[in-house]
């Protein structure tokens, strides 16, 4: 893109020498292919090859002389005299304005306020000094500035933004509507690059779209149409979706997002175009009576009419006031196919505005008329939908149009065309039945004053209703919100299309207890129970051996000399590998994946999953070495307080049995005096203590010796819990976190559908 | 001059291939399937409604159905054909939804029966005012109903029938329209002035060339001013289609036909009712109509047919595709599971840490336990995981869509249950087995079954890493004893492991199965058209 926009730049440096000398030459129709090529909008193949700038200008030019009325002639007067007064005085205040706006820009958004701050001083003095569309570009309004021509290159230098703004700021000099603009200069200050999406405004884009203006503002002779301003609430949707599209890039596919992304190609595109007009295409059946309505919208015949049907091949733009070349242009209808209406002292001031497409028909045996429509339908700002008696019940236009656009339709129209073939009653009759069939399509019906499409029977005939008609666009261009209203259509549309790839069924996240859920599992795949109780058993064995009368341990060494037990010997030799359980590992993530991504819409399930299975990686190994570590407890395993003492008692004990042995034996070989009391009481007492002591001392070892399994067991336990953490939970936890944002996100976007138009 | 000879083979083989079409189906949603379900109804309408009874029955009226766009004038077509108001004409659209057949009181029978459109209720005449029937919205009457009407202006030997448009909103009106169409020994099409470019009438007419059906367009509600420059631009286009030598009348716009009132003069419709006379009356021009759009039908069948069929072999292509996932899934995990059981994965973790505290620290109970479960992991791992590779090659089959293939939401701890129960009574049986090998040992310290029965497993399961196991084994049953012993456990591991892979896939299967999609129907299809092929 960047090297497109280097060579438009090019291309424009070489076009605008001519232009700057060029004073009078309307130079806003510009090669619309070149402003295409700008704008990233495709054109149909060979459009370019049809459109010729050329023979386009001077044909618009003849058109305004010839249409330019009274009123007219002043505004122009006093443009022309303020530019001959001096042309150079003009252009330099333009580059100052686009400058001065352009500083506080640099610095992204945070500067949104102070240009808040500062744009309505500009309003107010602009708006002090003609409430007409009086000269807007007198020195008086020039703001503290250094004049040089330093400041030609550093507004050259801004960014597109500050290119359109400038227009939107210029825009509260034209006098019209000023106290909306002002409120929407505010607005219009915040950069609103295309980011992610679209083509990012690339400096050298933005020096070529900055020149491109003031090239308009210099070599046109009438008003520069000041872009459209989108409000608040709009903006900020606008921008949710943006961002969410870049989050979501890496998740979903082209074609999911490739709807999102058109609407913000579109409405940067149509941002950027003026927003004074407002197009409005004129579509339905063949036969339905389109180009004659058009016609009689005009005022003059316009388009062609007949009986052969289809009659209208090619889209026809007519617009009643200047400055819409780049909206037609974008609709890709070419100069020989651009008209005036007829004038007419009394409605022009009420159709002010409006630029009236006349589309080929969309239910004929022409595909390429349907191609057509479909294209231009999603570039205009709002649809007369035309039918007729006998055709507004198709299953082609309410399935195909009506259906999918039930959310435009604050921007439609529907008109029963030809009621003058009804007789008496039934006009009313077909006019209720449409307007039942429309409220089964699920389209709003702006009855009673409510927001939605307007219904309307009238016969382009013979004039019946055809004011009425009139007078309800008068007011609907008037109002100048149709523009936004669309992108905020679009915007719902498309959000409308994303929700399966967004919202989740249910409240999404890992519950605790399918993270201690999984950390059982890692312990059970690395044998956590079952090391504890083999330690636990082990200590006490060891205690029972070591407090155990001596007896019972020369018996225990007799018994165990002659079986050689395998357990034992077992475990001794090899350094395991795979201690842990595979298998169980594999389970235990593939189960925490499933919770995790249970009840997300499926690329973010997807995406859960892949984040488990790709932390699981090497989780097995891990367990194994960390098993091998912690498993073994460091040195000896610990001994109570008590244990030295058990042992001297047992050995006292051990003592008076043989103290009470030979003082026996020493009687009976006569060596003592015989008593038999005293040796056979200490024989006894040991005989009989040293089992009690061994018991004693095996139910005051079971309390420590559970406590040491439990030791061995949690050690285990934690550090498999740690691992799966570290490795599984945390990578699915943080895409959980990305699937909230990106939810917040969406949330934004459709949030705020109601508030289209209030700022 | 073709004719029509029917014999009563050529009955019995179309009767054949229509049992033969109708037995297709095709539930699996791949791209084409709702289209060729489509055809295949389509198909058996024609068959069912138009040439069976008429290939049996050849003497019966001629049925003319006046089909086209909402708001062409169908009904007052009729209603002009006729000279009475016998189907309601308005403005609102679409107007006519119960179908009309008006015919001569003579020619009752043939209608009042159930000959042709079987499925349609038939309504004898319209006591209740047609208004109400009107206001009531289509979907509350379950049953389609078909009314008729007498009128003696009607020559005998011809039937007309009002049908319901073919492109408005109403989409049960769409389908019937098609369906009564397919009726038709006379196909009418009414178009307007408005109309005739328009894309759905056209597909129509296509359809009818197709069919080499007997057509007549009619292009109606012309505005005098211009009758010449759109009949001739109308004439244009058929002729560009290649219909140009396609009986072609037009009728004016008249203050008389305008919405509502329902009657044109008769001299406004008079070429067409002459035209219709003649064809009903003269024997020869009857018996070309009915043979043109009879033989039109037989001969489309050439291409239809293997449409059908292809159809039918797509979906069991697609059953195959299905199939082999599932079995590619679970052989894949049947030979991992088999190399973990050769490596001794089983003795890991618990049982790992149960084996080497044996038989110190570690009763045979607690030992056998900890291997049962996780060989019983081992199993849920393969099973789970081979689901997911299924559910991963699905995903890109359109036909795993199919309802009742995708959901397994609640198999999955089943299957662990499943599992559970297959591995303990694994266990019961080797314990049992254990015991027998004990009993006939004739030493006198004869071992404890239990442990004999662990260590067993141990060797069996633990693989290489449970040598010492089998070692063991040896010294307390001796080698021949123990060899037996490993051997006989060490098959019935084998068979257990095999049955509980085998009864997975099976249930996986299952849904798949429940649609019985066969090879059949493709060959029978084809094999009935050469055999009608052969009878013509």
């Amino acid at each position: 893109m960047k090297a497109a926009t280097d060579q438009d730049h090019m291309e424009h440096t070489d076009h605008m020498a001519p232009t700057e000398h060029s004073g009078h030459m309307n130079s806003e129709v510009m090669n619309p292919g070149e402003r295409a090529d700008l704008l990233g909008e495709p054109l149909p193949p060979g459009a370019g090859a049809l459109i010729d700038p050329v023979a386009a200008a001077p044909e618009d030019r003849t058109e305004d002389e010839a249409t330019r009325g009274p009123s007219h002639e002043a505004t122009y007067e006093a443009t022309y005299e303020a530019r001959g007064e001096s042309a150079n005085e003009a252009a330099r205040t333009w580059e100052a304005l686009r400058e001065w706006d352009a500083l506080p820009e640099r610095d992204a958004r945070v500067a949104d306020r102070d240009v808040g701050r500062d744009m309505p001083a500009t309003a107010t003095a602009t708006a002090g000094v003609d409430a007409d569309s009086a000269p807007r570009l007198r020195p008086s309004h020039r703001p503290p500035r250094q004049p040089g021509p330093s400041d030609e290159t550093s507004a050259r230098r801004g960014t597109a933004d500050a290119g359109i703004d400038t227009g939107a700021a210029s825009g509260t000099g034209t006098g019209t509507g000023i106290d909306a603009d002002a409120d929407s200069d505010s607005d219009s200050a915040e950069a609103w690059d295309d980011g992610l999406i679209a083509r990012r405004v690339t400096e050298a884009g933005a020096a070529v779209l900055a020149a491109e203006r003031e090239a308009d503002s210099r070599g046109q002779g009438s008003n520069p149409p000041p872009p459209l301003a989108y409000d608040g609430p709009l903006r900020s949707r606008l921008d949710a979706l943006r961002e969410l599209v870049g989050l979501s890039r890496t998740r979903l596919d082209n074609r999911t997002l490739a709807e999102a992304g058109r609407v913000l190609d579109e409405a940067a595109a149509r941002r950027k175009l003026s927003g004074r007009h407002t197009v409005i295409a004129i579509a339905g059946a063949t036969g339905s009576g389109k180009s004659q309505l058009f016609n009689a919208l005009a005022g003059v015949a316009i388009s062609e009419t007949g009986v052969r049907r289809p009659t209208t091949a090619a889209p026809i733009a007519c617009s009643w006031s200047d400055g819409a070349a780049g909206l037609i242009d974008r609709l890709g209808i070419p100069g020989r196919l651009r008209r005036r209406p007829a004038h007419n002292p009394d409605n022009d001031g009420e159709l002010r505005g409006l630029v009236l497409v006349d589309l080929p028909d969309h239910d004929s045996a022409a595909v390429q008329h349907r191609e057509q429509v479909d294209r231009i339908l999603k570039l205009v700002d709002a649809v007369i939908w035309v039918v007729d008696p006998e055709k507004y019940a198709d299953a082609v236009l309410h399935e195909r149009y009506l259906r999918p656009m039930a959310g435009h339709a604050e921007i439609m129209f529907v008109v029963l065309n030809q009621v003058d073939r009804l007789p008496g009653e039934a006009a009313d009759q077909v006019l209720d039945d449409l307007r039942r069939l429309l409220d089964e399509d699920g389209i709003a019906l702006g009855e009673h004053g409510d927001p939605g499409a307007s219904v309307l029977a009238l016969s382009a005939l013979t004039g019946d209703g055809v004011t009425e008609l009139r007078e309800a666009l008068g007011q609907f261009v008037a109002e100048r919100g149709a523009a936004a209203r669309r992108v905020a259509a679009d915007v719902d549309s498309a959000a409308t299309g994303l929700r399966p790839v967004y919202a989740a069924e249910r409240r999404v996240g890992l519950s605790e207890e399918a993270r201690e859920e999984f950390a059982a599992r890692l312990a059970d795949a690395v044998g956590a129970t079952a090391a504890g109780d083999a330690a636990e058993r082990a200590w006490l064995r060891n205690a029972g051996r070591a407090c155990g009368t001596p007896w019972l341990r020369l018996w225990r060494w007799y018994q165990g000399r002659g079986d050689a037990t395998t357990g034992r010997h077992a475990a001794r030799p090899q350094a395991e590998e795979e201690i842990t359980a595979r298998q169980r590992v594999e389970q235990a993530v593939r189960t925490v994946a499933d919770r995790a991504s249970a009840g997300l819409p499926g690329p973010w399930a997807l995406a859960v999953r892949e984040s488990a299975v790709r932390g699981a990686q090497g989780l097995s190994e891990a367990l194994d070495e960390l098993a091998a570590r912690a498993g073994m407890p460091p040195g000896r395993p610990p001994r109570p307080g008590w244990w030295p003492v058990a042992v001297l008692v047992q050995a006292a004990m051990t003592l008076l049995q043989i103290v009470g042995g030979l003082w026996l034996a020493a009687q009976i070989a006569g060596v003592m005096g015989p008593n038999l009391g005293v040796p056979v009481l200490l024989m006894v007492c040991g005989i009989i203590g040293g089992p009690l002591v061994e018991w004693s001392c095996r139910m005051a070892a079971r309390g420590p010796a559970r406590r040491y399994g439990q030791e061995a067991e949690r050690r285990l336990r934690e550090a498999a819990a740690g691992c799966g953490r570290a490795r599984v939970l945390d990578p699915v936890a943080s895409e959980l976190l990305r699937y909230r944002e990106v939810r917040e996100q969406y949330a934004r976007v459709v949030r705020s559908g109601a508030g289209v138009g209030v700022s | 001059m073709v004719t029509l000879d029917v014999r009563p083979q050529l009955l019995d083989t179309l009767s054949a291939l229509r049992d033969r079409v109708a037995a297709t189906r095709f539930p699996l949603p791949l791209p084409g399937a709702a289209r060729a379900r489509a055809n295949r109804d389509e198909l058996l309408a024609q068959l069912d409604d138009y040439l069976v009874p008429r290939l049996r029955e050849p003497e019966a009226p001629l049925l003319a159905v006046v089909g086209g766009s909402t708001g062409a004038g169908k009904s007052t077509l009729v209603n002009s054909l006729v000279g009475r108001r016998v189907s309601e004409a308005g403005v609102l659209r679409p107007t006519t939804r119960t179908p009309v057949l008006v015919c001569h009181p003579d020619d009752h029978h043939w209608f009042g029966a159930m000959r042709v459109l079987p499925e349609l209720t038939r309504v004898w005449s319209a006591e209740q005012d047609p208004v109400d029937d009107l206001l009531l919205p289509a979907r509350e009457e379950p049953t389609r109903v078909l009314r008729i009407e007498t009128a003696e202006t009607l020559p005998r030997g011809l039937a007309l029938l009002d049908a319901p448009d073919i492109d408005s909103l109403i989409a049960d009106n769409r389908v019937l329209a098609a369906e009564l169409i397919c009726a038709a020994d006379i196909w009418i099409m009414v178009t307007t002035a408005t109309r005739y470019a328009d894309a759905v009438p056209w597909h129509l007419l296509r359809t009818a060339k197709e069919y080499d059906a007997t057509l007549v367009t009619v292009l109606d509600r012309v505005p005098h001013q211009v009758v010449s420059e759109v009949s001739r631009q109308y004439g244009a286009l058929l002729t560009k289609a290649g219909l140009g030598d396609v009986p072609r009348f037009t009728v004016p716009e008249l203050p008389e036909s305008a919405w509502g009132a329902g009657m044109l003069p008769a001299t406004a419709v008079a070429p067409l009712k002459n035209w219709l006379v003649h064809h009903a009356q003269d024997t020869a021009a009857r018996q070309r109509v009915i043979a043109r759009t009879a033989y039109g039908l037989l001969d489309s069948l050439q291409s239809r047919m293997p449409e059908l069929a292809s159809s039918a072999a797509a979906q069991y292509a697609a059953a195959l595709r299905l199939t082999s996932a599932v079995d590619t899934a679970y052989d894949g995990e049947h030979a991992r599971v088999r190399a973990r059981l050769q490596s001794g994965a089983v003795l890991a973790g618990d049982a790992l840490k149960r084996w080497r505290a044996f038989p110190l620290d570690c009763t045979p109970a607690e030992l056998l336990d900890a291997l049962v479960e996780s060989l019983a992991a081992l199993l849920l791992c393969a099973v789970t995981a081979a689901d997911e590779r299924i559910d991963e090659a699905w995903r890109h089959e359109p036909a795993a869509e199919a309802p009742g293939l995708a959901d397994r939401g609640l198999s999955l701890e089943s299957a662990e249950h499943r599992i559970g129960l297959a591995v303990r009574r694994w266990r019961r049986e080797m314990e049992e087995y254990a015991e027998d090998e004990v009993r006939v040992l004739e030493r006198t310290s004869a071992p404890d079954p239990e442990i004999v029965a662990a260590v067993v497993a141990t060797a069996l399961l633990g693989g290489r890493r449970a040598r010492n196991a089998g070692e063991g084994l040896a010294d307390r049953m001796g080698a021949q004893g123990a060899l037996r012993l490993r051997e006989r456990s060490g098959r019935l591991l084998t068979e257990y492991v095999d049955r509980v892979m085998h009864a997975e896939r099976e249930r996986r299967l299952a849904a798949l199965e429940a649609f019985d999609i066969q090879p059949a129907p493709q060959a029978e299809l084809i094999a009935a058209l050469s055999v009608l092929q052969k009878e013509r």
